[in-house]
């Protein structure tokens, strides 16, 4: 078999894909679940993002390098195992260095382990490829997700609390407590607008690439 | 080794089994002082918060830095007493109130924070927990000297939904605690209700529920009324020995006073009694010296001195 | 008592899994298109949730909550195994869910193949999951707590799957626009759904 190179145009697809036509979230309906929880404010959801990234790469690359050696059996027992395995560790990680932000993610920390992508990712690429290919799929696949959280998050925080990154972005000044006509969007923060925010971005996405059209 | 038979499997999970588990135990052992660090200085910064210091926490450059030296520099005692407010054995920070709340009121350890502000003037800071509508609730409740007006607190939650319950953590809301008072003028025992109107009607024990938020108020009004019950026999004895203390001063001031008129008196009247003596004696001796001569004068001077104290 | 009822009520329509919390939408999403197959999806979840909460609920209060182990030993009481607790609840939850695979395939075969790839998928389901690590986070008291947020979380999944696969049912012969064909409109529906449960937080329980 041919060496590839490093960046060669097929690993860089594999990069590239999942930001547009194979997004994860939007086309391939996988990690919902967390995708909308997290992202009342944006900085968790781009700490989500970050943690969601690592564990399919480092995991992906893991499943990858033991792939031969896998009995058939327990198969899907050891994928949760490593996946479980990293999960813990970034949870722990993220106690001891990022508290506060690790307190706002909770319970959905530890959901990256049911989280569709990691485990879509081993079985459909990780366990049939080198560890190279399967990082760079891993890394593209968690920027694919992360884009759509940056995304619902941005709006959400912006529009239902006037601040990104918690800095205040509208002034307090236009707001109708200090005299102004302004009120945040409350509705915006309530779970229930992040679905229809989805809804939205697979819409725009659709108009635009006609191939992803369900008939 | 075939891949599918039971020997390679066995052996497979254990190695990845005793794999995993060492690395995890690895981690959390050598992370477990940073996260115990962090709930520590959490918990500090929330108990500052409640006093309003570390309000610039944003600002400083070392969060933990900041708030140890502003907890250092505050809270100057902390102790843990009974539910019949009797002082116990025990530090403050170190008590745990998820466990203290499974147990039977009597033998639960109820802690207080002592700050000393910069005006010298000490302030009794009493955490509180209570249940949400989604979780768990909890904060900080600080008391003036007279264990009953609120100088400040702090609210935080774990669930609670952003934009209505979660509103129990903002400024807004809080702020209103101060001032309130948790006993009436007839030294009953109210706590500070959380209902509609509640601020602005002019009561002095209670405050505007969160609009939206009806189950998480409740949960608040709730959790103080609990939590400040249970040190109510140690507010009132406080109260009390309070009390008894300013009687006592009063009591001490009064006499001081009382002892200084005396004295002033007695002095007024040893001096006119000296006077008059003197008075007498020269009378005396102007008498002696026109029979006898000058001696029995210097004599008739002394024996008044000496004779006072029987007077007295 | 109150407080078992208070609980399970609520966490059927208020703390929903589905609207309130997103968990399970991946194979939702995918089978949600015929009421049969999701009711069917939706007791598997059910019975799933109702069994591996109140179990993960005695591991956690006898075995990995700090202190827990103090029953064993006193020397133990410092033991503080809550770092294991994701691997051992879905090492639990993939268990039983391989137990109840069997126990299907046995008695209700017809079940079972009509189930297909999704009882083994079962065991990835973020509800499940989710729900262990709720009940451990929220620090249920009693196992009667734990059993009755499992049942009702589980119900509550029964209930928004079923709900949402009617709608789209009826939705098939309807003019979407051709972008939002399937899953926009789901997203969007569910959204709105999500909207209506939300009345019930004004529920006194």
């Amino acid at each position: 078999m041919e060496k590839e190179s490093l960046f060669s145009a097929k690993n860089l697809k594999l990069l590239t894909d999942p930001l547009g036509r194979s997004n994860p979230v939007t086309v391939l309906v996988l990690g919902v679940c967390s995708a909308l929880a997290v992202t009342v404010k944006l900085e968790p959801a781009v700490v989500m993002a970050i943690s969601v990234t690592v564990v399919i790469a480092v995991s992906s690359v893991v499943m990858s390098l033991l792939r031969n050696t896998i009995p058939n059996r327990i198969r899907i027992i050891v994928q949760l195992v490593v996946v479980s395995l990293l999960v813990i560790l970034v949870d722990q990680v993220l106690r001891a260095f990022a508290y506060d932000v690790s307190k706002q993610l909770s319970v959905f920390v530890g959901l990256i382990i049911t989280n569709c992508i990691v485990m879509g990712r081993i079985e459909a690429f990780a366990l049939g490829n080198k560890p190279w290919p399967s990082f760079v799929d891993g890394i593209g696949n968690g920027l694919g997700y992360g884009l759509i959280l940056v995304v619902v998050g941005f709006v959400r925080e912006l529009l239902g609390s006037g601040t990104l990154w918690g800095y205040r972005i509208i002034p307090s000044s236009f707001y109708i407590a200090n005299g102004g006509v302004y009120e945040n969007n409350g509705l915006v923060i309530l779970p229930p607008m992040a679905l229809i925010l989805l809804g939205i971005i697979i819409w725009i996405q659709r108009s635009r690439n006609k191939n992803l059209v369900e008939s | 080794m075939n891949k599918d038979s039971n020997k390679y499997i066995y052996l497979y999970s254990t190695a990845l089994v005793v794999a995993v588990a060492a690395t995890l135990s690895i981690a959390a052992t050598l992370l477990k002082p940073f996260q115990q660090k962090n709930i520590e200085v959490e918990k500090k910064q929330s108990i500052l918060l409640s006093v309003h210091k570390a309000a610039d926490v944003r600002k400083a450059k070392n969060k933990r830095q900041y708030v140890e030296a502003e907890y250092a520099k505050y809270i100057t005692d902390g102790f843990v007493v009974n539910s019949l407010g009797e002082k116990q054995e025990g530090s403050a920070f170190e008590v745990n109130l998820e466990e203290e709340a499974a147990k039977p009121a009597a033998d639960r350890k109820l802690p207080v924070f002592v700050c000393t502000d910069n005006d010298g003037k000490p302030k009794y800071i009493i955490p509180v927990r209570g249940v949400g509508l989604w979780g768990p609730i909890w904060g900080y409740v600080a008391l003036h000297s007279d264990y009953s007006t609120i100088y400040g607190v702090v609210f935080d939650h774990q669930g609670e939904t952003p934009g209505l319950g979660a509103e129990l953590s903002t400024p807004d809301f809080q702020r209103q605690f101060e001032g309130k008072q948790i006993f009436d003028a007839a030294s009953a025992f109210t706590s500070v209700k959380v209902v509609k109107g509640g601020h602005t009607q002019g009561k002095p024990h209670a405050v505007d529920a969160i609009s939206g938020g009806t189950i998480t108020s409740q949960g608040v009004e709730k959790m103080l009324m609990d939590n400040l019950s249970a040190y109510l026999l140690f507010f009132k004895e406080q109260q009390r020995a309070q009390e008894a203390e300013r009687r006592r001063q009063e009591r001490e001031k009064k006499e001081k006073e009382e002892e200084e008129e005396r004295a002033l008196l007695q002095a007024k009247q040893a001096e006119a009694a000296r006077i008059a003596r003197r008075a007498a004696a020269e009378a005396a001796a102007a008498l002696q010296s026109d029979t006898t001569g000058a001696a029995p004068a210097v004599q008739s001077e002394n024996t008044p001195v000496l004779e006072q104290p029987e007077n007295l | 008592m109150g407080d078992i009822v208070s609980i399970f009520v609520r966490s059927i329509f208020i703390d929903n899994m589905i609207f309130a919390y997103f968990l399970g939408m991946c194979s939702y999403l995918a089978v949600s298109k015929s009421v049969k197959i999701s009711a069917g999806l939706g007791l598997a979840v059910m019975c799933m949730l109702a069994i591996t909460v109140p179990v993960n609920y005695l591991l956690n209060r006898y075995v990995l909550s700090s202190g827990a182990l103090a029953w064993m030993s006193e020397s133990l009481r410092d033991v503080d195994l809550s770092f294991l607790s994701f691997i051992v609840f879905i090492a639990v939850i993939a268990s039983i869910v391989q137990v109840v695979e069997m126990v299907v395939e046995r008695f209700a075969p017809t079940l079972y193949s009509s189930l297909g790839i999704f009882l083994p998928l079962i065991a990835v389901n973020c509800a499940i999951l989710g729900g262990s690590l709720f009940m451990q986070e929220r620090g249920y008291q009693t196992l009667g707590e734990a059993a009755a947020f499992g049942l009702g979380s589980g119900v509550g999944w029964l209930l928004a799957i079923v709900g949402v696969a009617a709608i789209r049912e009826k939705l098939a012969y309807s003019n979407v626009p051709a972008p939002l064909r399937g899953l926009g409109i789901a997203f969007i529906v569910t959204g709105l759904m999500g909207m209506a449960f939300m009345c019930f937080m004004g529920i006194k329980l």
